[in-house]
């Protein structure tokens, strides 16, 4: 199980965050759930770096946070991405798109 | 940005319920995992044990959270604050003695700030004054006539404004000084003729009312004044109907049409080399309404000229574009003085040109009082932080990081550095006042030097500076612990070693700091007892005075006769001895140059000298000698052969070897009449007491004439306050309207004359006491740690048979040996500094060998007091008590 994971790259938990909230405000947990299952259990984030990434992005004003009422009917921080948060977004996928094409590209030629 | 901000803020405020939601969102992150492994069937107790396993350590999470929000490094400050301030509240003597060591230090530097910063930075209260130059259209026909006394005549003056491109605008002024009545009592007020332009030139504006301008500036409409701030307030006690009030100048009722900002006060006597009399501050401005005639005049001019340059337009350009008219102009002068050039000169130059030396030299010595103040609070932090190895070790020990000691200790210092600041403002103000109460009155705006807001940014910036200078190398010290001998040696040493040479070393500079100061002051006290004691040539205890002729007194026979009456009238107070009338008194700054031609002598042409126009009794009234020959009787008057008087330079220099009494001199021309040398005198300091006395030739009054001003000196049995009294009743019954002017012994002359020396003087040997003071607290500071820190050695040496005398020498020794490698490196500093003192030393050389060796003896003198408590208390050490303690 452990060698199916990955490791992410520098920056890139960030982006996954912000593409996981914007859809629709998630929690924490929700975040990592979500972001395990789309993976099929690839990416597995840990809370150590999943909540600092949430604070930073927060700092930035990418994401802002709201306590609201959960599904399991508990209190719980939820996370949504600002109008800053999308365009930082479109700009982030678009240069992964950009950076995983090249590096395709120069994997492929090789 | 901004919500970056306002996140951080929040989170650094509100801390408790950043943590108590952060708390309750991992809370609810584990109860969801764990419900996730319950539905997947494991007991309650198993999913939770499982969850913690998946989602790793909450502490580190949070840490990292804590992190993530920006706020550690504020977090850290705040700690490192509260911990700085309780160790040295621990300590209050180490802290008291570092913060006023420190006060001393940036206290003194406030203060000379504080005056640099009004008389070379402040900006002056002119628009633009990068733009504005003096025009002076100097003529080497006159080569040892200062440029400045060469303003353009009135007619060069409006061909340039008509031909001249580079101008934005030109204005003419003359200085001038008006008798105004206030009260009862006749005053002097200074003043200044100037043209339509003035104010718009100096782009200088009133506070109330208008400024004189080009409608006031004609014939017939010119009876209007501006006045100043200072004038509002003393003779009109800032009346607010100023503007409808009259002002009578010189016997003219003025209609006072505006008031300059309490800031305006141009032209100062401080603005002109050639001073003439010019007042310090100006307090009237009248139109200077010139008649036709006066417009054309060629030849001379009477006054200055500023000119504003264009935008864009260099002084150099402008230079070079009026010597091309002046070549022109040239051509309209007469034919025998032709020559009349160009200068253009920055107004900024002539405004702080002078005293900028002074200013940096001042700031240069007490920046090396205040690095001498920071090497002393290093060294004592120093010394703590080796006392303070134990707490350091243990910290280290359990794991504080470097970086994280380093900032703590420079937090420390950052502490001690501000309230050192604080307290140095404190003494800043104190020190200001002294500094002000030594004005020697040249120096421009000195007098407005206050600590403003820009020089409390200033003090806060060094202070801070200086914080991090004396905290760094304590700072890097303390983390250098090294944590294996700590923990071997039990937590009782670490490496001091290294600490008291670095100790050593800053004790070392700090001497040598000392020593370029001492010889810095040294050379300057020299210098200063020597222009002290040059022989004046008079007596200091004559009294003199100013007097100016107004317009009445337009024909030569009326002057002749109103100082005749005068004299007579001084003569018959009680206790008069005798008085004299003068055209230019020594050292009262006003000066008359004439050419001359002396017979059986190889002439120049164009030679000058300086000449006086005198009555008789005026030698003996200032208690000049008469070498040889006579003095003037009043028989040398009119329709009697016509004789002068020579000083014994001008015998020296133009009779050489022959015996000038009975021998001939012509003034001006060679074609003028013989005049008989019947007479020579002693030599006169006239401008200024450390050049050479000039060449100098007398005539008498009766057989010349004199002009509107001239001064009185009076030799009298009464005190100088008496005799100010009796003779101003005697100009009364004379002229009521006529008044005296700057009445003073001639003492008080010399005593200005010396007055920027003294000052000058004066606060480097303060400076270079004080300096000298830290030096030694810095020698016995380090002695007496490092005797504290031996004790043990010392008792074991005691104990082995070592006699107290050797204990002694051994102690004194160590400092001695401190003191003189600094005293080396110092010598050697001063040499190569003291030559930027060269321009200010009369009568010694820089490298001075009294003053050299002198201050190594001073020095030695003082370190061996120093020395001698902490050697003291090093011999009398109980071998009994510090075995036991080992």
């Amino acid at each position: 199980m452990t060698e199916k994971r990955l490791e992410l790259p520098q920056g890139t938990l960030d982006l996954l965050i912000l593409k996981a909230v914007a859809l629709e405000p998630l929690h924490g947990w929700a975040i990592s759930e979500r972001l395990q299952q789309i993976s099929r259990d690839a990416i597995q984030v840990q809370q150590g770096s999943l909540y600092p990434a949430l604070h930073r992005l927060e700092r930035r004003g990418w994401i802002k946070a709201k306590w609201a009422i959960s599904e399991n009917n508990r209190r719980a921080k939820y996370y949504e991405l600002t109008s800053q948060g999308r365009k930082q977004l479109e700009a982030e996928t678009a240069a992964w798109r950009k950076l995983t094409d090249a590096v395709d590209h120069i994997l492929d030629l090789a | 940005m901004l919500s970056d901000l306002i996140y951080r803020l929040r989170a650094f405020f509100r801390r408790q319920s950043v943590e108590d939601e952060l708390q309750e969102e991992l809370q609810y992150h584990l109860e969801r995992e764990a419900e996730k492994y319950r539905k997947a069937g494991a007991t309650p107790e198993e999913a939770m044990r499982r969850a913690r396993l998946a989602i790793g350590g909450p502490e580190q999470a949070r840490q990292q959270c804590r992190e993530a929000r920006g706020t550690r490094l504020l977090d850290d400050l705040l700690q490192d604050l509260r911990y700085g301030l309780r160790t040295l509240g621990k300590s209050p003597g180490f802290t008291v003695v570092t913060i006023l060591t420190l006060a001393l230090g940036i206290g003194a530097c406030t203060a000379i700030f504080s005056i640099v910063n009004a008389v070379l930075i402040r900006s002056l209260p002119y628009g633009d004054v990068e733009r504005l130059v003096y025009l002076f259209t100097p003529n080497p026909h006159f080569a040892n006539v200062p440029v400045e006394a060469f303003g353009p005549s009135y007619a060069d003056f409006f061909d340039l404004q008509r031909q001249s491109h580079p101008f934005a605008s030109m204005t003419a002024f003359e200085p001038t000084s008006f008798r105004s009545a206030s009260e009862n009592t006749a005053i002097r007020v200074a003043g200044a003729r100037v043209d339509g332009n003035f104010f718009s030139t100096l782009q200088s504006f009133p506070e109330a009312g208008r400024a004189i301008g080009p409608e006031d500036d004609r014939p017939g409409h010119s009876n209007v004044v501006v006045i100043s701030h200072a004038l509002w307030q003393s003779m009109f006690a800032g009346s607010a109907q100023i503007l409808t009030k009259p002002l009578r100048l010189d016997g003219g009722l003025y209609q006072i049409i505006g008031v300059m900002p309490s800031e305006f006060g141009y032209p100062h006597g401080t603005d002109f080399p050639v001073g003439d009399g010019v007042a310090n501050r100006t307090d009237v401005w009248v139109p200077l309404a010139l008649s036709p005639q006066q417009r054309a005049a060629r030849e001379w001019g009477n006054g200055y000229a500023i000119a504003r340059l264009k935008p864009g337009v260099s002084v150099r350009h402008a230079q070079a574009e009026m010597s091309t008219l002046m070549i022109r102009l040239d051509l309209l002068h007469q034919a025998d003085t032709r020559g009349w050039g160009a200068f253009v000169k920055p107004f900024r130059d002539s405004a702080v040109g002078s005293v900028r030396t002074l200013m940096w030299l001042l700031l240069g010595a007490v920046s090396l009082v205040l690095c001498i103040a920071c090497g002393n609070a290093a060294n004592l932090l120093l010394a703590r932080a080796a006392a303070r190895t134990h707490e350091l070790g243990v910290r280290a020990a359990l794991g504080a990081a470097k970086g994280r000691m380093i900032r703590q200790m420079l937090t420390e210092s950052l502490l001690l550095g501000l309230a050192g600041g604080l307290v140095g403002i404190v003494l800043a103000y104190v020190f200001l006042r002294g500094l002000l109460r030594l004005n020697p009155g040249d120096i421009p705006r000195l007098n407005e030097a206050s600590i403003d807001a820009q020089v409390l940014c200033f003090t806060l910036l060094i202070a801070v500076l200086t914080s991090v200078l004396f905290g760094i190398l304590p700072a890097f010290f303390a983390a250098r612990i090294n944590l294996v001998e700590f923990l071997k040696t039990g937590g009782n040493r670490g490496s001091v070693g290294t600490g008291n040479r670095l100790r050593s070393s800053l004790v070392i500079g700090e001497i040598g700091l000392v020593v370029i100061l001492l010889a810095g002051a040294g050379l300057l006290l020299r210098s200063y007892v020597n222009v002290e004691a040059v022989q004046t040539g008079f007596s200091s205890s004559t009294v003199s005075m100013n007097i100016r002729l107004d317009d009445q007194y337009a024909s030569r026979d009326q002057r002749l006769a109103f100082y005749r009456s005068l004299l007579d009238k001084i003569q018959s107070v009680p206790g008069t001895e005798s008085a004299g009338v003068i055209s230019a008194l020594p050292l009262s700054g006003s000066e008359s140059l004439g050419s001359f031609w002396v017979d059986g002598y190889a002439n120049q042409k164009d030679q000058l000298v300086n000449g006086r126009t005198i009555t008789p009794q005026y030698f003996f009234a200032m208690g000049i000698p008469i070498v040889k020959g006579r003095s003037f009787t009043g028989e040398d008057a009119e329709g009697h052969p016509l004789v002068v008087i020579i000083n014994h330079a001008f015998a020296e220099k133009y009779f050489g070897n022959r015996d000038p009494v009975g021998l001939g001199m012509r003034t001006p021309g060679p074609h003028d009449p013989l005049k008989t040398v019947i007479g020579v005198v002693g030599n006169v300091h006239h401008t200024s007491l450390e050049a050479a006395a000039p060449p100098e030739v007398y005539e008498p009054l009766w057989q010349t004439d004199i002009g509107q001003g001239a001064f009185v000196a009076i030799r009298s049995l009464l005190p100088p306050e008496n005799i100010a009294t009796s003779v101003r009743a005697a100009l009364r019954t004379i002229d009521p309207n006529l008044a005296f002017a700057g009445i003073e012994t001639m003492g008080d002359l010399i005593s200005q004359a010396t007055a920027h020396r003294r000052f000058q003087t004066t606060l480097l040997t303060i400076f270079a006491g004080t300096a000298m003071l830290l030096g030694m607290v810095g020698i016995y500071g380090l002695l007496a740690y490092s005797v504290k820190q031996r004790t043990a050695e010392i008792g074991v040496r005691i104990a082995l048979g070592a006699s107290r005398g050797r204990v002694l020498g051994m102690i004194l020794r160590q400092g001695l040996q401190l003191t003189v490698v600094g005293l080396l490196l110092g010598l050697a500093g001063a040499l190569a500094l003291t030559r930027v003192l060269v321009s200010s030393l009369y009568g010694v050389s820089a490298v001075d060998p009294i003053t050299f060796a002198a201050v190594p003896a001073l020095l030695l003198i003082v370190t061996i007091a120093a020395c001698l408590i902490p050697a003291r208390r090093a011999a009398n050490v109980d071998p009994m008590r510090t075995l036991r303690d080992e």
